[in-house]
């Protein structure tokens, strides 16, 4: 195990940021944390990094304790915080060149690594060009090889895909696996991201509230919320009514909000028969019917009643005006 | 050894990135001063009270007295009877501004219709005083020759024994340059301490192995370093506009040296109040309510003597008061070390208890696991 988790708590004056948790990641895993902004998966990170003190718990990464050994931690690990961390006046190549030497390589040795580092995130051609003048995904692309540099064991990956569309994020998690594959690099990653814990986590702890709900392969959550396949309805009207017939007939009702219903269906053909011919019943109309398979978002329905909203709330002021002033 | 390593990487990175933006220095560096100058070295003006003057006399008949007795009515002037050798050295360590000689018999020629030369030796490196004194010198004598129906009975012959032919331009100068220091040590210091905080560049120090220390000092020095190419440019744009350095190579070194002490003091400051502060507006206010007033009341723009008596105590407790009488001593009067070194030593207390404060408040911050 390389990074044990135990009992892990932090308060923030009075209030609990996590709930003494415990888990542990796998040597060349891709561990992936999912749930709501405010879940407590930064503030897990930022003990795990040394960032901040745990309030009581401890955890060990690579075999060192974070609290008692923090520089033997920092050796052995890399962070890719959410805010970009680039210096924008510099180049790529010397921003990676000052990341080393922060490791204590020398330059030669940091030069050494660059071109297959660049190589690996195609930024290969844009090695001596100022940052600043980067896109936001190559910023983010940049600064996943950046944290390499050092050869760490772990990386840590704050929503690594935030804010960008969706065709970057594609590529970023494509950049991710390669990582993890060919640099055997073990990944510790934050998402809110339904679709990102799906495509690439190995395992996904669902958390919330500071709390793990449960921790397990994409595959494994996604039956824990019923085997089959989900049926979403929309009705026109008698909305209510609908449901509870559906209960009296013995459906699976998951989840109904207005008129919105899904049903977990073993066999979909009987289940849409069975709609079909209730609506028809009540007198009301289907305005939309689809069958799909589940997702975590309905595994994170399933465990806290709620959708992961993204709430992500935007810059605050101070940042706006540094930015400005910045760039 | 690995510490110094650790600490010039900081350095190194800081350097290389405030080169790599050529717009900030350029504003802060050249800009700045250049408006200061341009604006205030042709404006300005105030009335000049309590100058201290030193009276040397050889002469205790009546017209004498009541000629020094004039010359000491209303406000312009605090006069101090002394012996020559010590009226010299007041005039030299800053005790006066001015040595007003009474010839031995002054009295008698007066009496038998003569004219008098009375010598006025000065200190004229802060030329505002030099001339509200000889202006009112004049005017006295003036009036004095009036008694007896001529207009010059009495002479003042002015002697400039330092900072001959001194402009306002160049009174300004040191002022300027040290006024560089401090304003770029906020920059250098408490802001860009709070862009990192804010952008997460502290966060990328603070995850790797380097020590803490390392990134304080490593920051620190930059920042000393970047407010002394400041004011080194401030100082050069100075000597282009013509103010003329009096102690050569050796006063160009030692006002390098009052930047490089003075800049300590002010990038501790700085920094202290960074690490209190989350927002760039708050440090707006520091600059506004703090920062400001140490520059209009070091004694830049217009001597102390100007002020009102209410205010001068502000300027003696003002560090920036003693790093621009530094300078200006050095640039205009020569290294004369009496003087300096009691600016010396409170801009040299002042940086070495900012530096603690400022290392000591960054280092609280930086919070997390040692």
């Amino acid at each position: 195990m390389i990074i044990e988790v135990e009992k892990l708590r932090k308060e923030f004056n009075g209030i609990v940021a996590v709930d003494s948790i415990s888990f542990s990641v796998e040597r060349g895993e891709i561990f992936g944390f999912l749930g709501p902004n405010g879940a407590g998966k930064t503030t897990t990170i930022n003990m795990l990094t040394t960032l901040i003190r745990p309030t009581s718990g401890t955890a060990r990464i690579a075999g060192y304790d974070i609290v008692q050994q923090p520089e033997q931690v920092r050796r052995r690990i890399g962070l890719v915080p959410q805010e970009v961390v680039l210096e924008g006046d510099l180049t790529a190549r010397e921003n990676l060149v000052f990341h080393g030497m922060l490791y204590g390589l020398s330059r030669q040795q940091v030069e050494s690594r660059i071109p297959e580092l660049l190589a690996i995130v195609e930024l290969e051609e844009r090695a001596d060009s100022k940052v600043k003048t980067f896109s936001g995904g190559m910023k983010r692309r940049l600064e996943l090889v950046k944290v390499l540099i050092h050869e760490p064991e772990v990386i840590f990956l704050d929503e690594p895909t935030v804010g960008l569309d969706p065709q970057t994020r594609r590529r970023i998690w494509e950049y991710i696996r390669t990582l993890n594959t060919e640099k055997g690099v073990t990944v510790f990653l934050t998402t809110h991201y339904m679709e990102e814990a799906e495509q690439l986590c190995d395992r996904v702890c669902i958390i919330d509230h500071g709390r793990i709900l449960d921790i397990d392969p994409p595959e494994r959550l996604k039956h824990k919320v019923g085997e089959g396949e989900i049926v979403e309805i929309e009705l026109t009207a008698r909305c209510e009514e609908f449901v509870k017939e559906l209960e009296e007939a013995g459906l699976r009702v998951k989840s109904a909000r207005g008129c919105r219903v899904s049903v977990v269906a073993e066999r979909s053909e009987k289940v849409l028969a069975e709609v079909f011919s209730l609506a028809q019943k009540l007198g009301t109309s289907i305005s939309s019917i689809s069958v799909r398979e589940p997702t975590l978002e309905d595994v994170f329905i399933h465990y806290t009643g709620r959708s992961i909203r993204d709430e992500q709330g935007g810059d605050t002021r101070i940042k706006q005006i540094a930015r400005r002033l910045k760039h | 050894m690995r510490f110094l390593r650790e600490i010039y990487v900081v350095f190194w990175k800081e350097m290389l990135v405030w080169v790599n933006n050529p717009m900030l220095p350029v504003v802060r560096a050249l800009v700045f001063p250049m408006m200061w100058i341009v604006i205030f070295g042709s404006a300005f003006g105030g009335e000049v009270n309590h100058i201290p003057v030193a009276v040397v006399s050889q002469d205790s008949g009546d017209l004498a007295l009541a000629y020094l007795s004039m010359l000491g009515t209303g406000r312009t002037l605090e006069l101090k009877y002394t012996s020559p050798s010590e009226a010299e050295r007041l005039l030299r360590s800053r005790g006066v501004y001015g040595v007003v000689y009474i010839p031995a018999g002054f009295t008698e020629r007066l009496r038998s219709g003569e004219r008098v030369k009375v010598r006025l030796s000065t200190d004229e490196s802060t030329p505002q005083i030099a001339n509200a004194m000889a202006a009112h010198f004049a005017r006295v004598s003036r009036s004095f020759s009036a008694r007896f129906g001529m207009e010059d009975a009495v002479v003042v012959e002015r002697n400039a024994v330092y900072g001959r032919g001194v402009k306002y331009l160049d009174y300004l100068a040191p002022g300027v340059v040290m006024m560089t220091i401090l304003f770029s040590s906020i920059f250098s210091g408490g802001l860009n301490l709070i862009l990192d905080r804010e952008f997460g560049t502290l966060k990328m120090l603070m995850v790797s192995p380097i020590s803490r220390d390392a990134i304080i000092l490593g920051k620190i020095f930059a920042g000393v370093a970047q407010s002394i190419a400041s004011g080194v440019v401030a100082l050069t744009v100075a000597m282009l506009m013509g103010v003329h350095l009096k102690s050569g190579a050796l006063g160009f070194a030692l006002v390098i040296l009052l930047m490089f002490i003075s800049g300590f003091g002010f990038i501790g400051m700085s920094t202290a109040f960074a690490t209190r502060i989350t927002q760039l507006e708050q440090l707006m206010v520091v600059m506004q309510v703090i920062i400001m007033p140490m520059w209009f009341l070091s004694g830049g723009l217009y001597p102390l003597e100007s002020m009102p008596d209410w205010m001068r105590p502000l300027a003696i407790v003002n560090p920036m008061t003693y790093a621009t009488d530094a300078a200006r001593a050095v640039m205009i009067r020569g290294i004369i070390w009496e003087t300096l070194l009691v600016d010396l030593v409170v801009i040299s207390a002042f940086a070495i208890a900012m530096f603690l404060v400022g290392s000591y408040s960054f280092k609280k911050t930086l919070g997390g696991v040692k």
